[in-house]
């Protein structure tokens, strides 16, 4: 099973900002999101889903497709704007996104969604959910991947570090976990709440072959992961340098925009700023 | 199996297991370093690559049990009830009941089968917590065959299902053509007099106390609420109805468990009768002993039962 676009880094540069571009439009139809943490993740949501991922959308059951866990059930708006730009959703269902009873509510739900592998919401889930899909096909004796992206500051659930020693433990080569760094949280930074740091280490000491790398540079991320070595018997951990808010120059950077929404002159310009 | 021996209801579990891997059920056991609690041995002598043991570590357990099914596999969680539904319970409600996942969570040495080691091991609110989580299916089977019975139909059920074990041994309840359904009450005694509905390790103290009772000419029916999650209403509001006089035993909190549940059914169906509800007292942890002495102090043994149907029948 191979990618169905395989686009070149520089195609998808293009993608991210059509995701982005949607992911305003959404937010700001729906009058409410998280837009700051989907925006952050949009160039890894569109590494992932127009290059590394070995999956057929017609075929979403199939037992050898890479699995992918958005860890991260709250960026869940740009997972729905990758799923609409690679034309596995329909533009017009993202109208429906947050409205009564919408296949596209505000955290993923795999029985509405064949792309969603797993209902996230609740931080710190992802993992371990992971950890089991990567053993189960090391028990099985099959090839696919399990990607899980996490939220930097949901890394503060200790249920990571369970999950994390026991993917070591198992020795899960096969699984790839992708950490959206972007250093900010709901309230302020991650370091000013309960720091994080120095994670390189704190990976690299569970066990992981943990690599460093640019989540907004869709060359630097690919890079990253098409050189991974998944038969070294350690689990891959990919501290991804995002920015929260990234592309929308008064949202990068900013705590306030996890969950706020452009309004007025504000989308316009954001827009303008995508383009 | 004969009346006098008693089983290790552990044991009858970890037998199903092995059949139904023979069967070609692609198993996959977790535990928490729950090996011993869960008298696996025998499966994973047989069966090494199919048990995964994540440590002590309950949030880990779930959560790779949810993986593993997500991978294809019947996965089961055997570590014990109290630390699998309330340390883990986040894992439990997303992982297993909201995704839907094709997880069999074990609960062993529910109840204040842990006597002495006090409060923190005691497992007495399992079952209302899971009763608030939508789709999970609620067991608790009350002798070896029932127990084969559960854990045959939950390996072939596709969902989300919580079993709450015991440690005890438990003498055979049941005749060799008992069929477990879900959703269907478990009539093990018919009487006229009263109903005794108990839940799991009670069911065998609620036989010997129909028996008891039966020498002072009182005919008591006994029914194994096996099946609480789906439940059996119309069965258990007929034998209300008939017998006018009803008592639930239950090794929980009255909070929520089955006497709750029976409380609901009367509310509902507009049935009067002369109700106690037997357990853990509302609003207290269990007290903490060996566990003999605490069922006697909770009235949820054989002579609590048969104290507390004298005084409904004879003393009104």
């Amino acid at each position: 099973m191979s990618n169905p676009f395989h686009l070149k880094p520089e195609e998808i540069v293009q993608k991210a900002k059509g995701i982005r571009k949607k992911i305003i439009r959404t937010n700001v139809g729906a009058g409410q999101g998280h837009t700051g943490s989907d925006l952050s993740e949009a160039d890894i949501l569109a590494c992932l889903f127009f290059r590394i991922l070995n999956i057929n959308p017609e075929r979403m059951d199939d037992p050898n497709r890479d699995r992918f866990i958005l860890s991260k059930g709250h960026g869940v708006c740009g997972l729905y704007c990758t799923l609409a730009e690679a034309g596995y959703l329909p533009e017009s269902q993202l109208e429906t996104y947050l409205r009564f009873d919408s296949a596209l509510p505000g955290h993923p739900v795999r029985q509405k969604c064949s792309f969603v592998e797993l209902n996230t919401g609740a931080l710190g889930h992802g993992l371990s959910v992971g950890v089991g899909l990567g053993l189960s096909a090391k028990m099985t004796g099959r090839d696919f991947r399990v990607f899980v992206l996490t939220g930097d500051g949901e890394l503060q659930e200790g249920s990571n570090w369970e999950a994390a020693m026991s993917a070591a433990h198992f020795k899960l080569d096969n699984l790839v976990f992708i950490v959206d760094r972007n250093t900010l949280q709901l309230a302020d930074r991650t370091e000013t709440i309960m720091g994080l740091e120095p994670l390189t280490e704190k990976f690299s000491a569970f066990g992981f072959d943990v690599h460093r790398t640019n989540g907004n540079d869709p060359r630097a991320f690919i890079d990253t992961l098409e050189k991974l070595d998944t038969r070294n018997g350690k689990p891959k951990a990919i501290i991804a340098k995002t920015v929260k808010g990234k592309g929308v120059s008064y949202i990068e950077d900013r705590a306030a925009w996890h969950h706020r929404i452009p309004k007025g002159e504000e989308v316009l310009r954001a827009i303008e700023e995508l383009e | 199996m004969t009346e006098s021996q008693t089983y290790d209801l552990r044991s009858v579990m970890v037998n199903t297991f092995i059949r139904a891997v023979e069967k070609g059920v692609n198993l996959a056991v977790v535990v928490s370093d729950s090996t011993s609690t869960s008298k696996i041995g025998p499966f994973q002598e047989k069966y090494p690559h199919r048990v995964v043991n994540v440590g002590i570590a309950e949030q880990n357990l779930v959560g790779v049990a949810a993986g593993l099914s997500l991978g294809g596999f019947v996965s089961v969680t055997a570590n014990a009830a109290c630390f699998l539904v309330a340390r883990a319970n986040e894992q439990v409600k997303n992982d297993v009941c909201y995704s839907n996942t094709n997880v069999k969570l074990v609960g062993l040495n529910a109840g204040v089968c842990y006597g002495p080691l006090a409060s923190t091991h005691h497992a007495i609110d399992d079952v209302s917590i899971l009763l608030g989580l939508g789709n999970i299916l609620i067991f608790a089977p009350s002798d070896p065959i029932d127990t084969a019975k559960i854990f045959e139909f939950a390996l072939n059920y596709v969902g989300p299902v919580y079993i709450r074990m015991d440690s005890d041994k438990f003498p055979v309840l049941h005749k060799d053509d008992y069929r477990f359904e879900p959703g269907k009450a478990d009539l093990l005694r018919a009487g006229k007099d009263i109903s005794i509905l108990a839940m799991g390790s009670t069911v065998y103290e609620a036989c010997l106390a129909a028996q008891a009772l039966q020498t002072d000419s009182m005919d008591a029916e006994v029914i194994s609420v096996s099946s609480i999650r789906p439940l059996d209403r119309e069965a258990i509001a007929a034998s209300i109805r008939k017998t006018g006089k009803v008592i639930t035993v239950e090794e929980h909190s009255l909070h929520g468990g089955l006497g709750s549940l029976i409380s609901e059914i009367m509310a509902e169906e507009n049935i009067r009768a002369d109700f106690v509800r037997l357990g853990i007292s509302q609003g207290q942890f269990a007290k903490a002993g060996p566990r003999k002495e605490i069922r006697a102090y909770y009235k949820i043994d054989k002579d609590g039962i048969v104290e507390t149907a004298k005084k409904l029948v004879f003393k009104k």
